[in-house]
């Protein structure tokens, strides 16, 4: 599965289709990759797996995601803040 | 009023046609609606019981109602397993 991961991440061009998230408005898939991103790392790190297959779901919300959302959330993880459950 | 309703349409039944198209037409936006209210991913009813009703379906799940160049069952799951 890791090295599955690794070869799609190195041939990453852009987020792919979701369909779970169908209509125009691609918010919530870029803040279900943002979160999938820090659970993945939390629940790998738990494990004691290498969290590198995790960096799927950043390639994804850095693509889809605006950057001023993106440091918005991540100044909030640092300080304690963020309202999702990560 | 119902009485009062079909009287008139008895004696003017070219209204009747009138009824149907607009009763149709409340139909089918009732049933859009419906459609909306229940099987929109991201609607949900029940915070607490269904907070990411979105994440319960399949990779392969088709909203619209004709596909033209997608094959949805060719569809996987993108991201990896944690």
């Amino acid at each position: 599965m890791a090295d599955h991961i690794e070869e799609k991440i190195k041939n990453y061009r852009t987020a792919p289709f979701d369909a779970r998230f169908p209509n125009t408005n691609q918010t919530r898939n870029c803040y279900q990759n943002y979160l999938d991103f820090h659970r993945c790392n939390k629940a790998l790190s738990d494990k004691g797996q290498e969290t590198s297959p995790c960096d799927w779901y950043q390639r994804v919300y850095k693509s889809l995601c605006p950057m001023s959302w993106v440091e918005r959330w991540d100044g909030q993880i640092e300080d304690g803040n963020f309202a999702g459950r990560v | 009023m119902l009485g009062t309703v079909s009287k008139q349409l008895r004696s003017h039944p070219a209204l009747i046609p009138l009824f149907v198209f607009i009763g149709g037409g409340c139909v089918m936006c009732a049933a859009y609606l419906a459609r909306l209210g229940i099987c929109s991913p991201e609607v949900s009813w029940n915070r607490n019981g269904n907070p990411e009703p979105w994440n319960k379906l399949a990779p392969t799940y088709q909203y619209k109602f004709y596909a033209v160049n997608l094959d949805y069952s060719k569809l996987k799951k993108e991201g990896p397993d944690y």
